[in-house]
């Protein structure tokens, strides 16, 4: 008797209760039985589901491409697929779309060495793949940037209003040169017209977070404040200035990018966390920024090329004995050991096998490459700004360490390869003119001549990720 | 592996021709890569009265990687932690640190100098060191009682 009539009454129940969604886990509750923090991982970036405002769709986008094309305008809107020099390298550009969401995905390749042999005469520092970059950002972020339409991503264009709960997944992913990767996704949830207000408007979530990268981008791309949007408001909201919603793309996903271009580079100003993976990802690499401090093993050829020795009586201590100090055996007049540059001698075997993992001598910790070319590694900004002034010399004291996550070697004499902004171009050309004195130091250089605006955002990233000068 | 064997074998030598004070190495040339260390707390110290043991393993890598030092005996002290592993790693002994040059017999000294003198500023056990920085006679105390009751 009960079962039946319990069911009945469950149903209407059930579509009243508030289902909450986990943005971390994806987990899903009723709010009435667990509140709005995750009972999983107890996350409080949690949504309440609504009928036109599903955060699950989001979350599925990838799995769900085959629902129905609810878009007609948008649908075979392809903006990326307008000319834009600078976008040729974005190759496989998939659109998808699902009931609630489309997704963009592409892959970006560059070869900077081809490039590099194409254009010889193009400044070592204009990289195109952060060029790109950049030029992505200023999309985004709306209003900062001054694209044609063409380039306007689908959220931002008026015409067309988007039926309810629609909107983009963007996901990009790159290859740079040296191997590294970058993943860039998006999310944006567009609603539909309603009483309040007509035309889309997009959903606040993670204000906090937007507040911070609003800030950064603010000061890293020098807009007027006009261009940071304040914390925006709840969805029913109307916003301030009707012209401008559009232009207002989620950006908390830039964080994830923000994150992992300044952390590495310390204390840029994209050091804070928002979850505890980032907070342990910039801890690891801390943590693997410290060992990469330590001098890494040396190359064979430098331990191959190290001079022998012959042991002779001088050699010999007080007692008329002397030993290889990592075996411990004794050696006697007339063997042949290993010398280092510090003049210590060992085994040329017992020595050959610490070099293979640390450039050091085993007494007194000198490298062994110091006087090598020692290029590969060498420490970025005394080269790059060498390169950049064109003045391609070796540094003069090659450092042997490297940032973790920077985005990999160059060439030998220019290891790292970073954009320039028209202003620092600018500013280059007239360096170039200077004194060689007075151009010498570093990038940064440059950057006290620039105005208020603090330096492009190609100057800012590569701050955040070489750190500033030493 | 032939060749840490061999080094071992003759800083066995050295160390059993000049034992720091008060220590006593066991030694087993089946087990060469693992040494029983028998101490005697140090006089001017307080763990005076104190027997410990302690084990002295010598990784594969060795001399290329440190020895690692571990008390076998509960001590109360700033720079062994607190736990099963007793582990003291510190100054030569980190793996960062450590040369091959170094020797067995300097490691033995330094354990040594350490209990008459712990270094706080190295400390795995945060909070004795820092009783032992601003409450000397409490952890001087606890130090003793742990003797007691550990290293009788």
């Amino acid at each position: 008797m009960d079962p039946p009539l319990q069911q009945p009454a469950q149903q209407p129940q059930t579509t009243a209760r508030d289902m909450v969604f986990c943005h971390e886990c994806e987990n899903e509750w009723y709010r009435d039985e667990h509140g709005l923090s995750c009972p999983e991982c107890h996350s409080d970036f949690t949504e309440i589901i609504e009928e036109n405002h599903d955060p699950r769709v989001a979350a599925m986008a990838d799995s769900d491409d085959d629902g129905p094309p609810p878009l007609g305008a948008f649908h075979h809107h392809h903006p990326w697929d307008a000319p834009d020099p600078d976008e040729d390298d974005i190759n496989q550009l998939h659109w998808s779309t699902g009931p609630n969401t489309f997704a963009v995905q592409g892959v970006i390749f560059r070869d900077n060495l081809s490039q590099r042999r194409a254009d010889p005469h193009d400044h070592d520092l204009h990289n195109p793949v952060l060029g790109t970059f950049a030029t992505m950002l200023q999309n985004l972020v709306g209003g900062l940037g001054q694209q044609p339409p063409s380039e306007q991503p689908p959220s931002e264009q008026p015409s067309g209003s988007p039926s309810p709960g629609q909107g983009p997944n963007d996901r990009f992913s790159g290859t740079l040169p040296g191997g590294n990767r970058f993943t860039y996704q998006r999310t944006v949830r567009l609603h539909g017209p309603d009483g309040t207000h007509r035309g889309a408007h997009l959903d606040p979530s993670g204000d906090e977070l937007n507040g911070l990268v609003e800030h950064l981008l603010g000061a890293a791309m020098g807009g007027p404040p006009g261009h940071t949007h304040p914390p925006s408001g709840q969805p029913g909201q109307p916003p301030g200035q009707p012209g401008q919603f559009p232009g207002q793309p989620q950006i908390n996903p830039l964080a994830a990018i923000f994150a992992q271009l300044m952390n590495p580079g310390m204390a840029a100003p994209g050091d804070f966390v928002y979850s505890q993976e980032a907070l342990d990802r910039i801890i690891s690499q801390l943590m693997e920024q410290n060992t990469s401090n330590a001098p890494g093993p040396a190359t064979p050829e430098a331990i191959g090329s190290l001079p022998k020795k012959i042991i002779t009586i001088e050699d010999l201590g007080p007692d008329g004995r002397a030993e290889c100090s990592i075996c411990m055996d004794e050696v006697t007049v007339g063997e042949e050991v290993a010398q280092l540059p510090c003049h210590h001698w060992f085994h040329q075997p017992c020595v050959a096998m610490w070099l293979g993992e640390h450039d050091t001598c085993p007494h007194c910790r000198k490298g062994i490459m110091d006087h090598d070319k020692a290029g590969e590694s060498a420490n970025s900004s005394t080269n790059t700004a060498d390169a950049s002034s064109g003045s391609n010399g070796a540094p003069a004291t090659p450092s042997r360490q490297q940032m973790p996550g920077t985005f990999g070697a160059g060439t030998e004499e220019n290891p790292f390869i970073v954009p320039e902004t028209p202003e620092q171009s600018r500013l280059h050309a007239q360096q170039d003119q200077r004194s060689s004195s007075e151009r010498q130091p570093s990038p940064h250089s440059v950057h006290s001549d620039g105005d208020a605006s603090g330096g492009g955002l190609g100057d800012r990233i590569r701050r955040g990720l070489f750190g500033q000068p030493r | 592996m032939a060749a840490a064997r061999k080094r071992i074998l003759k800083e066995y030598t050295e160390c059993s021709n000049d034992t720091p004070p008060g220590m006593k190495i066991n030694f087993d040339e089946q087990n060469m890569t693992e040494w029983e260390i028998l101490m005697d707390g140090p006089e001017q110290s307080v763990y005076s009265g104190g027997h410990f043991k302690l084990r002295l393993t010598f990784p594969n890598e060795y001399p290329f990687k440190p020895p690692v030092v571990s008390f076998k005996t509960k001590i109360y002290h700033p720079n062994v932690s607190n736990d099963d592993k007793g582990s003291m790693c510190l100054g030569m002994l980190r793996p960062d640190a450590w040369k091959p040059p170094n020797k067995v017999i300097s490691v033995l000294h330094l354990v040594r100098t350490l209990l008459i003198e712990p270094n706080v500023d190295d400390a795995i056990e945060a909070s004795i060191a820092s009783e032992f920085k601003d409450n000397k006679k409490g952890f001087e105390k606890t130090a003793k009682e742990w003797v007691k009751q550990y290293a009788k």
